[in-house]
């Protein structure tokens, strides 16, 4: 096992990649908070896990709240022995529009969760992995914090801040012990992309092909993203930090 | 690592450093494994190593006239490939004004022309064969400028772009990835460092240290197994955060 008796809090793990790496940790022996909005998804999600055997809690938070992000980190310690190895920020919502089109509530939501809220979770865990000099950071970033693409004028800048934070955090905090890496996909199966194709208008069999349309030829399931954040949330990635690992079926290699 | 069990696997440059690293990791993964590397003395002392290598052949992967040579035996014990590890790889060091023709061409034949001429002799069979893993080693030499490797940093720019190229041409049945590692304690590393060169190496990298060639092994076990089935044409970063900052936080 993997991550054996490690610490690990996932936000965003109600539904798709975070939910998928959710039950994968808890599979490789860690103990998983699964943090999210939605109460009644979250508790399903625990219940998977506890019902194969593995170790979850549901902790309820909003990653754009400071106040959240601080109790989700004090309810992790005191849940599980003051131990805090592994933080995945997860969470992110994408509305497709282009800057004439966002409004300043889509671009604040999108920002809010994807940027400040992986800003404000690392800032309420670092001090617990500092005094473990020990302890992996990862944050959900995009092929599109790497690429720009169409519609997405908010989510482009916040993955692409996303980018750029985990390599001042890696500076930063390497001395002391912390790997902070994000991760940069492509289009996933998750309940985003149905959502991404009616807010533009397109039938989903036609979004779905154009999704598909990249080297390997179809999008990416949540498990392979899944197993990606394993890899990176293991000792086997013990050098890696600073990095951005894209998992996108060579989408952004042209 | 899910997968690389029975894989049959060919390593490049495998009788020392990085590169008998991942053989050994292979290994451990229950991969059967060849090796081609131009050393012959390092080779037999490698054979005697790991007597459950299935093959170590003697040649020089900047000639491609002995790639081939080496491949056609490479089918006698294989009979097909599933992953190549382009490892093979030399530096000199040296000023950009003092590099001589035969320098430069030495090392562009071994750590872009080896990599071509390998990556070309493995995908034929793999596209033969149906499927297939390439994984070429880069260097955050071929992302950023280092001062006195001006012919290592242009070859392995080129191994990151010949990466791209061929990942877009040889999807989906083939997949191919950079692995682009910083400081590496190696061999290679020991002749041309000085303790206190390393130590002011070591302190401009986040992690405070080296690498470990296990560590590259790792990632190299990572990208070719079936956990990592929806990666490919990218260079991945293993450096230990040294490149995430500029000048300015060095």
């Amino acid at each position: 096992m993997k991550l054996k008796d490690r610490v690990a809090i996932i936000t965003g793990a109600t539904s798709g990649i975070g939910e998928a790496t959710a039950r994968l940790f808890a599979e490789e022996g860690a103990k998983v908070v699964v943090s999210g909005r939605d109460e009644a998804r979250g508790r399903k999600v625990v219940e998977t896990i506890a019902a194969a055997g593995g170790t979850a809690v549901f902790v309820r938070a909003d990653v754009r709240r400071a106040a959240d992000c601080e109790r989700l980190v004090a309810e992790t310690l005191e849940t599980f022995g003051g131990r805090l190895d592994v933080l995945f920020n997860n969470a992110g919502v994408f509305h497709p529009h282009n800057a004439i089109d966002c409004t300043e509530e889509e671009w604040d939501a999108t920002l809010d969760s994807s940027l400040k809220g992986a800003w404000l979770m690392s800032k309420y865990a670092l001090p617990t992995m500092i005094a473990q000099r020990r302890g992996v950071i990862i944050h959900q970033a995009s092929g599109w914090g790497i690429q720009g693409g169409d519609q997405a004028v908010a989510y482009c800048a916040a993955k692409g801040g996303v980018v750029v934070m985990t390599k001042a955090m890696a500076i930063d905090h390497g001395p002391q012990g912390i790997r902070v890496n994000c991760l940069c996909p492509g289009d996933v199966e998750t309940p985003m992309l149905p959502a991404d194709a009616a807010a533009r208008g397109q039938a989903y069999a036609d979004y779905m092909k154009g999704a598909a349309n990249r080297p390997l030829g179809r999008v990416g399931t949540t498990i392979e993203l899944a197993r990606a954040t394993l890899f990176l949330a293991s000792d086997d990635s013990s050098f890696m930090t600073g990095a951005a690992l894209v998992v996108d079926g060579g989408g952004i290699a042209d | 690592m899910k997968g690389l069990s029975g894989k049959r696997v060919l390593v490049t440059g495998g009788a020392s450093g990085i590169g008998a690293a991942i053989v050994a990791r292979f290994l451990e993964e229950g991969s059967r494994v060849a090796v081609i590397d131009r050393d012959a003395a390092a080779n037999r002392a490698l054979a005697q190593k790991h007597p459950s290598l299935t093959g170590v052949l003697d040649a020089d992967v900047s000639e491609a006239a002995a790639v081939a040579g080496a491949f056609a035996k490479l089918d006698g014990l294989f009979g097909g490939l599933d992953v190549a590890i382009n490892n093979a790889g030399i530096s000199i060091r040296h000023d950009f004004i003092d590099i001589t023709p035969e320098e430069w061409r030495r090392v562009m034949g071994v750590d872009l022309d080896g990599v071509f001429y390998v990556a070309q002799q493995a995908a034929r069979r793999m596209l033969a064969g149906g499927g297939g893993v390439i994984l070429n080693m880069g260097s955050t030499s071929g992302m950023n400028g280092y001062p006195r490797y001006a012919d290592y940093d242009a070859a392995k720019a080129g191994v990151i772009e010949l990466t791209r190229t061929m990942a877009l041409e040889l999807a989906p049945t083939i997949r191919v990835i950079a692995v682009c590692p910083g400081y590496v304690w190696t061999p290679m590393q020991e002749v041309e460092y000085t303790p206190e060169m390393k130590a002011a190496v070591d302190a401009k990298i986040p992690l405070r240290r080296h690498a470990h060639p296990e560590e590259i092994a790792a990632l190299y076990a990572f990208l070719a197994s079936d956990e990592a089935p929806y990666i490919t044409g990218h260079p991945v970063i293993i450096d230990g955060g040294e490149i995430a900052g500029g000048l300015a936080s060095r």
